[in-house]
């Protein structure tokens, strides 16, 4: 399956993150913040990244800029409690919006479909 | 000696002088006003100088001198006095006229006051006048106001009513203003549709006057070489003056006046007169269609100020939803994680009972209780999301032009002109003002990123079927190919994004919302961006 960072400032919510999307045989590495996100991003590989937008004294949005300028190939999908940024333009730069649900299951799909999107478009 | 005339005696009885008529009776007793206001012209008091002349009296002589050059006197005395008497009239009239025309800004009530006084009686006493005024574009000289009889019968009718109201300069030009301004443009209608002439018809007698500033006095008009035929046959009079009205070098109008009805001659006396009337009439004119043209841009700048007072209503209005909605949104947030994490660990744990584990209901109510929560959750944002007033009617022009001062300095720094070519009467859009400015300002960046320095960005709109087209030219882009994939290519797909993110972008937002986004090619080089803006109802 696919390698996944996991981008949230709430340990509690990585935790969750890590054990369902793991379930699904993903292999998961988790981010607190987004310095940490970059650094991880700058050494190793991922797939996809879930990207929460509220982090603690940083925005998502800006850390989704600067990936998509940086590994624009990264699909990115946005897992937020903030159903309005979904109309917010730099939000659009994203491959995916996902509001937060305690049912991970639209998550898991919208993972899917990227993922899926991606192999099809490298063919 | 006896004497025929009463002169000699103190008073004198009625049938003594048969001069002395009705009214005049203090004059009996009053023997020196008696002998200088009529024994002086009595016969019979020339038949008693003869008398004394026949007498050999010597004094005689003197007296018929002495009497001869008192009536020469008085009679220069009584002309000078119905001069001067006319004079004050004529100052009266002009002090009248100047005070309205210098006060007044009303460009009817100025015609209404000039045209009046050319033609009553109590003014230049002329019996018709037309005014042909020079229009904005000064390419011809229109007929404009006709005033004045166009028949015998009319003349009578109108010179009877004038004498019988007795009304002032001032109070003629108002009830002329009131009743007859209207009618009398209908009445001449024909007529000053045929004066209309073009100004560059150098030859033309109007345009003559015009060009050499000086009134001219046309006699014989129906043989006149200066005169078009045409022109005269329209006035159907031989003699008329024509006489300019320029303020300033800048040429105002035309004059004319004719004695249609009576035929009296104009005289020199009337040339001057008008002329020196003609000058205060101009520079009124001139300061009333000034003013005109000032309160219709004061009107304007009201409407404007009262949209923009609207505008800063709404925004501060939508300030006020934005802050009830994002207050909403943390609120959401800070509930949305924990029960996330409640319900979401629920589930997991849910998947790992067994059927008959005591514990599975008791976590099946917090998967349902958290899922309930969320739903609840769910509604009260969209209902926060729901109060924020999105579109709203717009100017585009006045987003246009904004983006484009806004931009200003960037277009100084890359040496590039802005040219607005902006078309009146836009419908008003109903649209995302955020979103519509954020696109034209990324586009102007766009072109100003990628152009070779110099030359200038044509910024067009118009009105095209159910669209208002934004349209920014620029022949010095220098657009990659790059450039030109990101933009078929969907914002979301995009993977080329070494030109920004900004025009793929604008092209998602704009097609979201129904509008388009499209390059072209120019034919002369550079490149054509159109923003096609649907007119949406409002919902």
């Amino acid at each position: 399956m696919a390698r996944l960072l996991v981008v949230d400032d709430e340990a509690s919510i990585r935790l969750l993150y890590a054990q369902e999307l793991g379930e699904d045989g993903h292999d998961i590495v988790t981010a607190g913040t987004a310095v940490e996100a970059a650094e991880k991003l700058k050494g190793e590989h991922f797939d996809l990244i879930v990207l929460d937008i509220k982090l603690k004294n940083e925005s998502g949005l800006d850390l989704l800029q600067k990936i998509v300028k940086e590994r624009h190939d990264m699909p990115v999908i946005l897992c937020t409690a903030f159903s309005c940024y979904k109309d917010d333009f730099s939000a659009w730069l994203a491959d995916g919006y996902v509001v937060k649900s305690s049912d991970l299951q639209e998550l898991k799909d919208e993972i899917k479909r990227v993922l899926e999107k991606k192999k099809a478009a490298r063919g | 000696m006896d004497w025929t005339c009463c002169w000699h005696k103190d008073v004198i009885a009625p049938e003594e002088c048969p001069y002395i008529e009705g009214g005049e009776e203090y004059l009996y007793a009053a023997q020196r006003r008696r002998i200088l206001e009529k024994c002086l012209e009595c016969p019979r008091f020339t038949v008693d100088i003869q008398r004394m002349r026949d007498s050999g009296e010597q004094l005689a002589p003197l007296f018929s001198i002495l009497t001869n050059e008192f009536l020469d006197m008085r009679i220069r005395l009584q002309s000078m006095d119905g001069f001067l008497n006319s004079k004050t009239r004529e100052i009266r009239f002009l002090h009248e006229l100047n005070t309205v025309l210098q006060t007044s800004m009303d460009l009817d009530e100025i015609l209404s006051v000039a045209m009046t006084a050319i033609t009553a009686g109590k003014g230049f006493g002329m019996n018709r006048a037309f005014l042909l005024m020079c229009d904005k574009e000064q390419q011809y000289l229109r007929g404009y106001l006709g005033v004045g009889p166009r028949t015998y019968d009319e003349a009578w009718h109108i010179w009877e009513e004038v004498s019988r109201n007795d009304l002032s300069l001032k109070e003629m030009a108002r009830q002329f203003q009131i009743n007859k301004l209207s009618s009398e443009k209908v009445k001449f209608h024909d007529i000053l549709e045929r004066l209309t002439i073009p100004l560059s018809d150098q030859d033309h007698i109007l345009n003559r006057a015009l060009r050499e500033k000086r009134p001219i006095m046309v006699e014989d008009a129906f043989h006149n070489s200066q005169v078009n035929f045409q022109f005269a046959q329209t006035l159907g009079v031989d003699s008329f003056l024509v006489m300019p009205l320029v303020s300033s070098n800048r040429r105002i109008g035309v004059i004319i006046a004719d004695n249609c009805i009576t035929h009296r001659p104009i005289t020199q006396q009337d040339i001057q007169s008008l002329e020196t009337f003609a000058f205060p009439v101009g520079f009124a004119l001139v300061r009333a269609s000034l003013y005109e043209r000032l309160q219709e841009e004061v009107d304007k700048l009201t409407v404007a100020n009262r949209k923009l007072q609207e505008q800063q209503e709404l925004i501060v209005k939508m300030e006020k939803m934005a802050l009830v909605g994002r207050i909403t949104s943390s609120i959401a947030h800070s509930i949305r994680n924990p029960l996330m994490v409640i319900g979401g660990f629920a589930r997991s744990l849910l998947k790992d009972v067994t059927v008959d584990d005591p514990k599975k209901e008791y976590l099946g109510s917090i998967v349902q209780e958290a899922r309930q929560l969320e739903d609840v959750l769910e509604e009260i944002l969209n209902y926060s999301e729901s109060l924020y007033p999105v579109k709203d009617r717009w100017d585009i022009n006045q987003v246009v032009a904004g983006i484009c001062r806004e931009l200003q300095d960037r277009f100084e720094a890359e040496q590039c002109g802005c040219q607005m070519e902006l078309a009146n009467e836009l419908p008003m859009l109903f649209i995302d003002y955020k979103q519509i400015s954020y696109c034209i300002r990324t586009i102007l960046s766009s072109a100003l990123d990628y152009r070779v320095r110099g030359g200038k960005i044509i910024v067009k709109t118009w009105h095209e079927g159910d669209a208002v087209l934004v349209c920014v030219d620029d022949r010095f882009s220098t657009l990659t190919t790059s450039a030109w994939d990101s933009l078929v290519t969907p914002f979301a797909e995009t993977q080329e994004l070494g030109v920004g993110v900004g025009l793929p972008l604008c092209r998602t937002i704009l097609e979201k919302s129904g509008h388009r986004l499209s390059l072209e090619n120019l034919p002369e080089g550079g490149i054509r961006y159109i923003i096609q803006l649907l007119q949406h109802k409002e919902e």
